[in-house]
C-alpha cells in the first residue's frame, strides 16, 4: 500500500469517525451519512496540509469517493 | 489579511460608519466598491473619492442583489472581502400605550427592518461567498451588528435582527473556516451618524451617554478602525468586536 492510499485511509477514518477497515476502494459520500459537505471540507483540508497541495473547487466536486480521492490526489502531485 | 490591493465591498457605504469604511479602505489601498440603494450620494461619492467603484442595488432585495454580484463577479472576480454594512435604524416597542388606547408594533416596518438588516447579510453573503468558495479564494466576511443585539428596549425589530447577524456569524465561521474564509462581526454601540440622530431624539441620546462609562457617542472613524482591524487579524473568527465605549459591561 502506497503512502497517498495510507495517508487517505486514516484521513476518511479519522474525518468521518469510522474504522479504517471500512475505507475500501468504492467507498463514497452517499454511503457515510456523516461524510456530509462540512466533513468534505474539512478532509480536504487535511488532505491538502498533509500532501502540500491546493485543490481546485472541480477536484473538491469530483472528489466524491475513496477512489475519486485518490485519482485526484495523484493527478496534482501527491508523492505515493 | 494586508488591504493593500484587496478588492473589498461595502454595502451602505455611501454614508455613516459605511462611508467612515470607504474612506479608510482607501487609504489602505484597497480596491473598494460600494453597493447602495442611495443613487445620488453614488454619484456624490464618486466625485469625492474617483477610485471608489459604485454599484446602486436595493441588498434586501434578492433579485438585485443576484444581478449586482453576478455582474461584479464579471468585472472583477472574486471580492476578498465582504462588510455588510447596510441597514436601517429603527426604534419601536412591541406597544405603545397612548391616551388614545394601545398601539402595536407594525408589521410593515418589522418586516422591512429585517428585510433590510438581516436578509441583506443573508442574500449577499451567499452569492459572493459562493464566488469566493469555488475561485478557492480566501476571504472575510464582516457583519455590522449592533450592541442592541442584547436586547434594546424599544428596539424590536432592530434588536432582532441584529441578534439574527451575530448567529450567522458563527455559523458561517463554523461553516467556512475549513475553507480559509473568516466571518466576524463589529457590534458598535450609540455612534454619531445622521441616522443615529434621525431615529433617536436628543433627551434619549442625552440619557444613553450618561450609560456609557466613556460619557459619549463613538465616531464612525472609531468603528471603522474596528472594522479594519478584524479584517488585518487573521486569527479573529466566530467573534462580535463589541465598540460601545464599556456600556455593555
Amino acid at each position: 500500500m502506497g503512502q497517498v492510499d495510507e495517508t487517505v485511509g486514516s484521513l476518511l477514518a479519522e474525518v468521518l469517525q469510522i474504522p479504517a477497515s471500512g475505507v475500501t476502494e468504492d467507498l463514497a459520500m452517499k454511503d457515510v451519512e456523516a461524510w456530509d459537505s462540512l466533513k468534505h471540507m474539512e478532509l480536504i483540508v487535511s488532505l491538502e496540509q498533509r500532501f502540500g497541495i491546493e485543490l481546485t473547487f472541480d477536484d473538491i466536486v469530483a472528489m466524491r469517493s475513496v477512489g475519486e480521492i485518490k485519482r485526484v490526489l495523484r493527478e496534482r502531485g501527491a508523492v505515493n | 489579511m494586508e488591504l493593500r490591493g484587496k478588492k473589498v465591498i461595502v454595502t451602505g457605504g455611501v454614508r455613516g460608519l459605511g462611508r467612515a469604511m470607504v474612506d479608510q479602505l482607501v487609504r489602505n489601498e484597497a480596491a473598494v466598491t460600494v453597493f447602495d440603494l442611495n443613487l445620488a450620494g453614488l454619484e456624490e461619492l464618486r466625485k469625492q473619492q474617483s477610485s471608489v467603484h459604485c454599484v446602486e442595488c436595493d441588498v434586501s432585495d434578492h433579485e438585485q442583489v443576484q444581478a449586482a454580484t453576478s455582474r461584479y463577479h464579471e468585472e472583477f472576480g472574486a471580492a476578498d472581502v465582504l462588510i455588510n454594512n447596510a441597514g436601517i435604524l429603527y426604534s419601536k416597542s412591541l406597544i405603545k400605550i397612548t391616551p388614545e388606547g394601545v398601539v402595536r408594533h407594525d408589521p410593515t416596518m418589522w418586516n422591512k427592518v429585517l428585510a433590510a438588516d438581516l436578509s441583506s447579510v443573508f442574500y449577499m453573503s451567499s452569492c459572493i461567498v459562493e464566488k469566493m468558495v469555488t475561485t478557492r479564494t480566501k476571504g472575510v466576511i464582516v457583519n455590522i451588528s449592533s450592541v442592541s443585539a442584547n436586547g434594546n428596549a424599544g428596539q424590536s425589530a432592530y434588536s432582532a435582527a441584529k441578534a439574527g447577524v451575530n448567529a450567522l456569524t458563527a455559523v458561517w465561521a463554523k461553516e467556512l473556516s475549513p475553507m480559509g474564509i473568516r466571518v466576524v462581526a463589529v457590534a458598535p454601540g450609540f455612534t454619531e451618524t445622521g441616522s443615529t440622530k434621525e431615529a433617536v431624539s436628543e433627551t434619549i441620546l442625552r440619557e444613553i451617554v450618561k450609560k456609557v462609562p466613556l460619557r459619549r457617542l463613538g465616531q464612525p472613524e472609531e468603528i471603522a478602525e474596528g472594522v479594519l482591524s478584524v479584517i488585518k487579524n487573521d486569527f479573529f473568527n466566530g467573534k462580535v468586536l463589541e465598540l460601545d465605549g464599556g456600556l455593555i459591561v
